[in-house]
């Protein structure tokens, strides 16, 4: 083979390589990257701030409705309701009141409404001593039989707190029990959990971790 | 001696000539197809949209800027985030308060497990909603265990809490002894004198080191520009803390420094309905913090063999 034949044959063999990798690069044969599937954006509820409950504290500093705490608008004054049991002792609860679910307490002994509500005066609540407490005060009133979550409470470590960690530069802002607990079932409600993490690989079997040597 | 006669040339090169046709021919030949495949190769380059600008490339090391540099570097970023989102926002460089180590305590029994503090991190932390990165990881356990090997990370029930089981929320536990921050090689990441473990994104090689380090799982790596909707963007941010990061940079959970280090709680805190987030200045003996570690049955630092002594407490009430 005479050197100018050989001289073609590599030059042409050289352009034919560059051009194959030219297609090949734009074709993107190796490296497509795959399509993200879509992801739903979380709904705002989730990331609402707002206490389970809002407590009469929170109404009466919001100038709303708190007609349901006008007791002596159906009840008579200076004459307290009588309580009506079934043959199980349990309250019967009627049905100007068919919104409580008389669940507080584990054994259904705390069945009387006049072991928190007081009975000479419906608008203020009373603890076992004979104290009368505010509706706006009513950790007071909680804090007479769960003492030590009370404490836990004024130290901060029970219950909801925002705002600010240091007081100097602004106020903590502390829920009351009420906000989260309904009195008459304090056991906190279950709720629906916001979605999961979405892995850009989804994961299609549980990987048992292989056991220890 | 005779001299022989020189062979005959089919193709006689004229010595004025430096190339013939055929030559020229056959070398731009080989000379476009290199050059087509060279172009071919570099495309993906077009995709690229995030070229470092000059004031970036040479950006200085964030504990070598001084306030007039940051200044300038805090312009710089508030332009690319309105150039981005169209928002403008509200860039600060927060400083380390005297006098306050921040310590995070979570209570075990409160925790019902429904991930709000997950997302309210991402909304106020401007993490990627997709690809998905998310500071927070919500661990279901069967009671009576604690082999967070064997947790479930993907829980779906119509309600929570479920019967049989507890939730452990795991993040960034910003540990006393942080192994993610020796293994940096561009010391791009490092322990503040509150506690915080930040990272400067803009210093940042992604390498992943960090990543391998932590017994946690607690960083987060970009792999690709992070997509987050303009109504979603929060504009109140902290040069070390939720401006926007990059594609190839590390990212981690930092205590919310855009809201802790102006006094306020961390997002996740505020929107725990069940309040089973506490957080505040360990130094402070009044603090909710000092009183938990005090009073409270405190369980673990999580994975406390690996001697990385967490800033990061679980309790119990009991």
């Amino acid at each position: 083979m005479n050197p100018q034949t050989r001289t073609t044959l590599v030059l042409t063999g050289l352009s034919a390589a560059f051009l194959a990798l030219a297609v090949l690069f734009l074709s993107n044969l190796s490296g497509r990257p795959v399509p993200l599937p879509p992801i739903p954006l979380v709904d705002t509820n989730f990331l609402s701030t707002a206490t389970v409950r809002r407590s009469y504290a929170d109404l009466e500093r919001a100038h709303e409705d708190l007609s349901d705490f006008d007791c002596y608008a159906c009840h008579e004054k200076g004459k307290p309701p009588p309580l009506r049991y079934d043959t199980n002792q349990n309250l019967i609860v009627p049905k100007e009141h068919s919104d409580i679910v008389m669940g507080h307490g584990s054994h259904g002994r705390n069945n009387n409404c006049f072991n928190c509500h007081d009975e000479t005066n419906l608008e203020l609540l009373q603890t076992r001593d004979g104290r009368q407490v505010k509706f706006s005060d009513s950790p007071l009133l909680c804090g007479s039989c769960h003492g030590p979550t009370y404490r836990d409470w004024e130290a901060g470590a029970h219950g909801r707190i925002s705002g600010y960690w240091d007081h100097s530069l602004g106020a903590a802002e502390r829920k009351m029990c009420v906000n989260c607990h309904n009195p008459h079932s304090p056991h906190f409600p279950s709720r629906q959990p916001a979605p999961g993490p979405h892995p850009l690989r989804p994961i299609t079997a549980s990987v048992e971790p292989a056991p220890y040597h | 001696m005779p001299v022989p006669a020189p062979s005959p040339n089919p193709n006689p090169v004229p010595p004025d000539a430096g190339m013939s046709r055929r030559n020229f021919l056959r070398t731009s030949a080989v000379v476009t197809a290199g050059l087509a495949a060279l172009a071919a190769s570099l495309k993906p380059l077009l995709e690229m949209n995030d070229f470092p600008t000059m004031e970036r490339f040479l950006q200085k090391y964030y504990k070598e800027m001084t306030p007039e540099d940051m200044a300038k570097v805090i312009k710089r970023i508030e332009a690319e985030v309105e150039k981005q989102y169209g928002i403008r926002p509200h860039v600060r460089d927060l400083k380390p308060m005297d006098g306050v180590e921040f310590v995070y305590c979570l209570n075990l029994t409160r925790c019902i497990g429904c991930r709000k503090c997950v997302h309210a991190c991402v909304a106020e932390n401007n993490q990627s909603r997709n690809p998905e990165i998310q500071y927070i990881r919500v661990l279901r356990l069967p009671h009576g265990s604690l082999d967070i090997e064997k947790a479930e990370h993907f829980y779906a029930p119509e309600s929570v809490p479920e019967k049989g089981y507890f939730y452990m929320p795991v993040q960034c536990q910003q540990c006393k002894n942080p192994p993610c921050v020796k293994v940096c090689p561009v010391h791009a990441t490092w322990q503040e004198t509150d506690g915080i473990t930040v990272i400067d994104y803009d210093w940042c090689i992604g390498c992943r080191y960090c990543e391998a380090a932590c017994p946690y799982w607690a960083r987060r790596f970009n792999f690709t520009k992070p997509s987050i909707p303009k109504e979603r963007l929060n504009p109140d941010m902290a040069y070390l803390g939720n401006r926007p990061r990059r594609q190839g940079v590390m990212e981690k959970c930092h205590f919310c420094i855009q809201r802790t280090r102006v006094g306020r709680y961390p997002a996740c805190l505020e929107v725990c309905p069940a309040g089973a987030r506490k957080f505040g200045n360990i130094l402070d003996p009044n603090s909710e913090v000092s009183y938990i570690l005090k009073n409270k049955r405190v369980f673990i630092q999580l994975k406390e063999e690996m001697g990385t002594s967490p800033r990061f407490f679980y309790y119990f009430d009991v």
